[in-house]
């Protein structure tokens, strides 16, 4: 497991599991989910994807987001990102 | 650093893009003075797609196409074949490290549909121009050959389109938002993360092994094969994708991949220049109309498909399906473009000159030129990079106003 800090994180509000979409869908579809929360609210995306390590945090940051934690675990990838 | 750190760090976590691709460019200048060619990978599958025809009964070695790229041997008798062989050793065991093959099977039916046209059509474009995105823009560029600037630009107009076309209603698939209160449970069963460890560890040794031992009976097929290894670690390791670095300024406004593949071209172009003033000779295809309209197809392909030829070798063998119909059907549309060679060449490639810029311009002055257009290329970069954050920005800022 690699977590980006040890701190304790806010729970999620909402869930976006993208396992078996390869990309761009993931880092899209976070794009597009990102909007419909409120500001505070903790978006958890699951990915499958490898190559979301190279955009979902990248994009999220770009678009004004802030990514709370990468977590790579085996084939599966987490990322926390907060609106 | 203890064993553990190491494994963390340079085993499991993915590596930063621009390293890797800077390493990928100096790699490929090696691999150049060391082989006399290029790093590329669809002449290869192209010439597998002509073995599969002599199979089949077909002499596809008559053909024109087969003529100008050969179709001699087998992949181990050369050198392209070699250090593809490696390049699936390297990311094969490059994904076994971290625990990173899964068969992730395809959710949707348009998924395949989309693999296979799209492959098809980087296929076909990527042979049309005598190259894909290594032999005809990253490793075609510091070959100072004009074809390969003609094909960087008609790729990123076709992935353009590209990009228009995959986020249509009829490709995306409905994701639900899921209200939870906590993370979701991930479990990777950590006998088998030990277990693929030491798996990826002995592929690797093997087939280091195997190189090893080749090197002292055919020094060029060894060292390639070797080469090999080390592009398969680095694409896989990195995720290194030459299909985001165009799509993604399109859809995202993300850079960083282009960025990292425009330095990595001016780190690679100096060796590669430095072994041509050596005697070594830089490979020149024809800078016409083939290029530029197989750059767009491939570009367009690539984007439908998901990813291009290097992007599919690392993705297939961790076990994502998709990309096993995406080689398939690079496959096939490499093929057919040999098969129809020999009526398109005499119209849109042949009647064109080889353009090579170390010629046109002199050596110091082709080098001069080539950075010229990378600087440029990189600033084209930078502006879209803002122009695209700015339209956002103001969008977002007129929807508010409206609200």
């Amino acid at each position: 497991m690699t977590r980006t800090n040890s701190s304790p994180l806010p729970a999620p509000d909402f869930r976006l599991d993208m396992r078996g979409e390869p990309c761009p869908y993931p880092a899209m579809a976070t794009l597009e989910a990102l909007p419909r929360l409120r500001p505070g609210q903790v978006l958890e995306v699951v990915s499958d994807c490898p190559q979301s390590i190279n955009n979902i945090p990248v994009d999220a940051r770009n678009h004004g987001y802030e990514v709370l934690e990468i977590e790579q675990d085996g084939p599966t990838i987490r990322y926390l990102i907060r609106r | 650093m203890r064993w553990d750190e190491f494994k963390q760090h340079y085993l499991i976590k993915f590596w930063p893009p621009l390293p890797a691709i800077i390493a990928a460019g100096v790699l490929s200048a090696y691999y150049f003075g060391l082989t006399g060619t290029f790093w590329a990978v669809t002449g290869e599958f192209t010439r597998w797609g002509g073995h599969i025809l002599q199979f089949l009964g077909f002499h596809p070695e008559t053909w024109g196409y087969f003529k100008v790229i050969h179709l001699e041997g087998t992949p181990l008798d050369r050198i392209d074949g070699v250090m593809i062989i490696g390049m699936f050793a390297g990311c094969l065991s490059a994904a076994l490290f971290a625990n990173n093959v899964k068969l992730r099977v395809p959710h949707h039916r348009i998924r395949i549909v989309q693999a296979v046209v799209g492959g098809m059509i980087a296929g076909f474009g990527a042979r049309l121009a005598m190259g894909c995105n290594l032999a005809a823009f990253f490793t075609g560029i510091p070959q100072f050959s004009l074809h390969a600037w003609f094909f960087a630009l008609a790729t990123a107009a076709g992935s353009w389109f590209g990009a228009r076309v995959v986020m249509l209603p009829l490709f995306r698939i409905p994701v639900a938002l899921v209200p939870v209160s906590k993370p979701s449970a991930l479990s990777q069963d950590p006998v088998q993360a030990a277990r693929r460890l030491r798996l990826g560890l002995g592929l690797f040794a093997a087939f280091a092994l195997w190189a090893g031992v080749k090197t002292m009976s055919a020094p060029t097929l060894g060292l390639a094969a070797f080469c090999g290894l080390g592009f398969g670690l680095l694409i896989e390791r990195a995720q290194i994708c030459f299909t985001s670095a165009f799509r993604d300024l399109w859809l995202t406004g993300r850079t960083q991949m282009a960025k990292a593949i425009i330095i990595g071209m001016a780190v690679s172009a100096l060796g590669t220049y430095s072994y041509t003033r050596l005697g070594v000779a830089p490979k020149i295809f024809w800078a016409g109309p083939n290029a530029v309209l197989g750059g767009v197809l491939f570009g367009f392909g690539i984007v439908l498909a998901g990813g291009c030829e290097t992007g599919w070798m690392y993705r297939a063998v961790e076990g994502q399906v998709h990309y096993w119909w995406v080689g398939l059907g690079n496959i096939l549309g490499a093929t057919l473009l040999a098969a129809l060679w020999d009526d398109i060449a005499p119209v849109l490639a042949k009647p064109y000159p080889m353009v090579n810029l170390l010629t046109v311009f002199g050596p110091q002055g082709g080098l001069i030129v080539t950075y010229l257009l990378l600087a440029l290329a990189m600033a084209a970069v930078l502006f879209w990079e803002r122009h695209f954050f700015a339209r956002k920005a103001q969008s977002s800022s007129l929807a508010k106003e409206q609200a």
